[in-house]
């Protein structure tokens, strides 16, 4: 019964929040005239024929086989969502035969550009949203999904499709979102004297420093992959200047040259030379880090929410560990509400397809599907309405629902929301604020200047 | 070096010098110690990461991370290798490992004797450039390649094929097996040639019936440099190979660990599949192949 | 009519030879045929597209745009590029691999070259190295090197030496030595057998009338067994050098190029460039500058090995 609350607060969230699309034409599509746009996509001067073909032989319903490429590997935690979704697939839909490969995350990312560039792409393929498709979408390698996701309209929010949406058209189908949580082993805390997770910024910095005293290392971060950093800091910047002030500047609508984002760098530097993270850190995997954790040596683990299924599945540490979001740094620009995330999983379909059509249909479908048992099974939250019986979800995953509930806005990670190239300087500017190599100044006025 | 006659070495090859005089044995017995006391740590150091992988691969992740990370595995995991073999289907990679890197040596080794022959027995004036224009590929990086390698196999529909794969890693060997094949051939006698010609031999009968059969030691060098090359690629596999059918043991190695999670365990047994049958082919050919290593002794 | 027939036959003769020499060129060119096939249509093909393509500012797939030798220029004035470090880096790597690498792989092979017991174990042993995955070696020095458990870290307590501890892989003083050592040593193996097979090749008589001469083992080494070996030291040079020019897996395990990119490596950035940054023509300019390097450096030792020998 609770859970059903929780859903529908979540819903209600949902729709009042603004998640800002990527691109700077890209507002949402609100207007609900599908058919104007005759399903052509900015793709399709790319590949006319090819959509030509996808008519036909949708409209013939003759047995197709579709191909899939995913990340969703042996040891991926959304492994069972896909399996299951499939399955549920394969039986409404006898007459597609899907074929899917999973590939290894860093690899995969190399493998599909390289089968962009060569047009070969499989029908239908795992994708990150905003910058990731964004480049495919405008070189024209990517199937409209406008017609497709209209019949979905209210199952599918529409500020779940922003990230995906590129000059009002939607190419992208979300499966799950996260959003970034401060995980605490409340074992640890007690020992400082807290029995819940501080809700305030100076009753946080208390809290570290308590913790400190009793010599526990607050905070464990991997310095090895600075996505791991990023988690940290664009919670601190959000958290100091707002979500929208981030939120443009990421999107390219606004000069990283901002005094207020150079103040909260020193702020996250301060954490730093404080002595709050673990000085091994800076030689450690996620992994590594992430195991550190569990095993009781950090107090504090910000990181992606996909974090809640492996930590509820360790039954030693799940009773102790707690989620909570990052507490407010300065009241006049920001508040609660304000989070780190967003749809970022998203299937999409091949302009090159034969069976383009039929593909979006099967895609969108199966988008659904992966959502729901990926959403039972803890690895996310839902970018699509929970439908079903989701009291089984884990506690911590319950938490973060919950949170989203009262989320005001949402912030897209850094490194999804710029395209390759830029997102790549930036890290390596973040790679040098965590070392202490450049400061808060130096770091707004690099970014301004290096940002393409 | 080497240039007294291949013949000899054939009939006694394991080099048995029987001249006390130049061997440790009359040394001074304080430096014999040394010596072996050297030796023996030299090697512990390079057998332990036999051990280290070996226990790696039967541990938890809570082992390998922090709690024991070189002693014994606390609890003996063997369903690590089970769920290497069933979930990540380890089987059929290595099988398709083995039929790339085969196929793939068996090519570089036989393009490389014919060019050989046709480089250093037969006399013509380019022969040297188009040596050295060969041995470019000594200094070619794999990743320079990658994407126009791929876009040309992709026009001409050659991907997802087992030749896919065994294509670009004979060249990619070539060189190198080229380099050894010289270092061979040049140490066969040039009277033979001479001898099969006044017998009526063409160059072609030459090469098969007199060449080819004295090459054999070359052969487990070759092997053994083209297989390094082969058998732990991964960037080409990675991209040429789309369904799971035709993937190499890299490839499924890397894919047993997650987006966010990783289960180092079954990584560990997989690795421990992948090597231990080379390391057990190599032990068990060391002997042949560091004779042909001191036949041939590779020449520039 | 006898001269007749005495040119005849000379032509004849002639025309036999001229038939002969396109029969031996046509055989020549079908000995060559496949290695050539298999080289020119998989690595030199792509090279002339590397070069082609490093003129373009181009993302590999939408359409790029020609900017000559641009790329060229911003890859040495581009800070953020770190073209240099990295150069820099490989440049290093390879003088630890030809001064310190080489230098005890020879030495082993000597050692082993001397008829020691069981020489042949020891040889089979210390080429394991070189079979096993880089994987496997990058997950042991990754625990050899983690700051908290790490095996180095407790050594240097246990003989109080505290001081000392660094978090090797992060910390920018000993990230590029953290990766040297492990490299140097799993290769040590490789060189060690190819030299042991030049130093077992060396005729006993030379070194038998070496000894007689008075010389020590050492003396015998130094002046008879080196020179004669000096071809395969030579392809060892190359082979190091162009292999640290090359050098990729270790640093991708080991640093992942930080911190703060001071342990980049060409291939790494050039891996950075097409895949992460979608930067293919920058991408293509560096595999260009690095195939250029490597060349370059193979020439400049074989010219070297050339002179000394002269």
């Amino acid at each position: 019964m609770k859970m059903k609350r929780v859903v529908s607060m979540l819903l209600a969230g949902a729709m009042v929040l603004s998640l800002t699309a990527c691109g700077s034409a890209a507002a949402p599509a609100t207007e609900t005239a599908p058919a104007a746009d005759t399903a052509a996509p900015a793709a399709d001067t790319a590949a006319p024929a090819a959509d030509t073909a996808a008519a036909d032989t949708a409209s013939a319903g003759e047995p197709i086989t579709l191909n899939m490429w995913c990340i969703a590997t042996e040891s991926d935690s959304n492994r069972h969502a896909y399996e299951e979704a499939i399955k549920e697939m394969a039986a409404n839909h006898p007459e597609i035969t899907l074929n899917w490969e999973a590939f290894e995350n860093q690899s995969y990312k190399t493998k599909i550009k390289a089968a962009v560039s060569a047009d070969e792409m499989p029908d239908i393929f795992f994708t990150w949203s905003c910058a990731f498709l964004g480049d495919f979408v405008a070189a024209g390698k990517v199937y409209c999904l406008d017609d497709a996701l209209a019949k979905y309209s209210s199952e599918l929010p529409e500020v779940m499709l922003g990230n995906t949406t590129y000059d009002g058209k939607h190419y992208g189908v979300p499966t799950t979102m996260n959003i970034v949580g401060l995980f605490a082993n409340m074992d640890l805390l007690k020992e400082a004297g807290y029995d819940e997770i501080p809700g305030t910024y100076d009753e946080f910095i208390a809290c570290c420093d308590a913790l400190k005293a009793k010599g526990i290392i607050p905070f464990g971060c991997a310095g090895k992959e600075t996505w791991c950093v990023t988690e940290y800091l664009e919670s601190v910047i959000e958290k100091s200047v707002g979500a929208d002030a981030l939120n443009d500047i990421f999107l390219g609508r606004a000069t990283w040259n901002n005094a207020d984002v150079g103040a909260a760098v020193d702020t996250f530097q301060s954490l730093v030379n404080n002595g709050y993270f673990d000085p091994s850190g800076a030689g450690l995997t996620n992994d590594e880090v992430k195991a550190n954790f569990m095993a009781g040596k950090y107090a504090f683990y910000m990181n992606g929410t996909w974090n809640c299924a492996d930590f509820a599945a360790d039954e030693a540490f799940f009773p102790k560990v707690k989620v909570a979001e990052f507490p407010v740094i300065n009241a006049d620009k920001a508040k609660l509400g304000q989070l780190i995330g967003g749809p970022s999983d998203t299937l999409a379909v091949a302009a090159s397809s034969p069976n383009a059509a039929a593909a979006a249909d099967y895609a969108c479908e199966l988008g659904k599907l992966i959502c729901h048992y990926g959403y039972l099974d803890g690895c996310g939250l839902p970018a699509w309405t929970p439908y079903g019986d989701t009291s089984s979800v884990n506690g911590l995953t319950q938490a973060v629902s919950e949170i989203c509930a009262n989320a005001d806005s949402y912030v897209l990670f850094g490194d999804t929301a710029m395209n390759a190239d830029d997102a790549n300087t930036y890290l390596s500017y973040v790679d040098q604020v965590y070392g202490c190599q450049v400061d808060g100044t130096q770091f707004i006025e690099g970014l301004a200047n290096d940002i393409r | 070096m080497g240039k007294d006659n291949n013949m000899n070495k054939n009939i006694n090859p394991s080099y048995d010098y029987e001249e006390i005089e130049y061997t440790i044995k009359k040394t001074n017995p304080v430096t014999k110690v040394i010596t072996y006391i050297f030796l023996i740590i030299w090697a512990l150091i390079n057998l332990f990461p036999i051990y280290f992988m070996f226990t790696f691969s039967l541990k938890s992740n809570e082992e390998i991370f922090g709690a024991n990370i070189i002693g014994l595995p606390r609890e003996w995991r063997w369903s690590n290798f089970s769920s290497a073999m069933n979930t990540g289907n380890m089987g059929r990679y290595f099988v398709n490992s083995i039929i790339v890197t085969v196929c793939a040596i068996a090519i570089s080794i036989f393009a490389a004797l014919m060019a050989t022959y046709a480089l250093t027995r037969i006399k013509w004036r380019l022969s040297k450039l188009t040596n050295s224009f060969l041995m470019l590929g000594l200094t070619i990086p794999l990743q320079a390649s990658i994407v126009p390698v791929y876009v040309l196999l992709s026009k001409a529909h050659w991907l997802n094929k087992y030749s896919t794969l065994i294509v670009p890693y004979s060249a990619f060997t070539l060189s190198m097996s080229i380099l050894i094949c010289t270092g061979f051939m040049v140490d066969i006698p040039y009277d033979l040639d001479e001898s099969a010609r006044i017998d009526g031999c063409g160059l072609w009968r030459t090469f098969f019936s007199i060449i080819l059969p004295l090459m054999k030691p070359a052969l487990s060098t070759i092997g053994i440099y083209a297989y390094l090359q082969c058998w732990n690629e991964f960037m080409f596999a990675n991209v040429f190979i789309s369904d799971s059918a035709h993937r190499t043991l890299p490839v499924g190695i890397r894919a047993l660990s997650g987006a966010y999670t990783t289960d180092w365990g079954p990584i560990g047994a997989a690795l421990v599949i992948a090597t231990f049958p080379t390391l057990l082919i190599y032990i068990f050919l060391s002997r042949k192949i560091q004779e042909s290593f001191i036949a041939g002794a590779v020449k520039g | 009519m006898a001269d007749n027939s005495i040119v005849r036959v000379n032509e004849n003769l002639k025309k036999e030879k001229r038939r002969r020499d396109i029969g031996t060129g046509v055989s020549i060119f079908l000995f060559l045929l496949p290695a050539l096939l298999l080289f020119v249509g998989i690595l030199i093909a792509p090279i002339v597209v590397s070069v082609y393509r490093s003129m373009y500012d181009w993302n590999g797939f939408s359409e790029g745009t020609f900017i000559g030798l641009s790329n060229y220029k911003e890859l040495f004035t581009n800070g953020s590029i770190k073209f240099m470090v990295s150069l820099k880096n490989a440049l290093i790597l390879a003088f630890f691999s030809v001064f310190v690498q080489l230098p005890f792989s020879l030495f082993l092979a000597l050692l082993l070259g001397r008829k020691v017991k069981a020489e042949r174990s020891f040889l089979s042993i210390y080429f394991m190295p070189v079979l096993i995955s880089t994987v496997v070696i990058g997950q042991l020095w990754l625990k050899i090197y983690n700051p908290d458990y790490g095996l180095l870290n407790r050594f240097l307590d246990f003989i109080h030496l505290g001081q000392f501890k660094h978090v090797w892989v992060g910390e920018v003083e000993t990230a590029l030595g953290s990766i040297i050592v492990p490299t140097i040593w799993q290769y040590i193996g490789y060189h060690m057998l190819l030299m042991y097979a030049g130093v077992k090749g060396v005729s006993v008589d030379l070194r038998e009338a070496a000894m007689l001469d008075g010389a020590t083992k050492w003396q015998v080494d130094r002046y008879v067994v080196i020179p004669i070996i000096k071809p395969i030291i030579r392809v060892s040079v190359i082979f190091a050098v162009t292999g640290s020019l090359k050098s990729y897996d270790l640093v991708r395990i080991l640093t992942e190029g930080g911190p703060f990119q001071t342990t980049e490596v060409p291939s790494t950035l050039l891996e950075n460039m097409l895949f992460l940054r979608n930067r293919y023509g920058m991408g293509s300019t560096i595999s260009v500058m690095l195939i250029v390097l490597c060349f370059a450096f193979a020439l400049a030792i074989t010219a070297a090995f050339k002179e000394r020998e002269d």
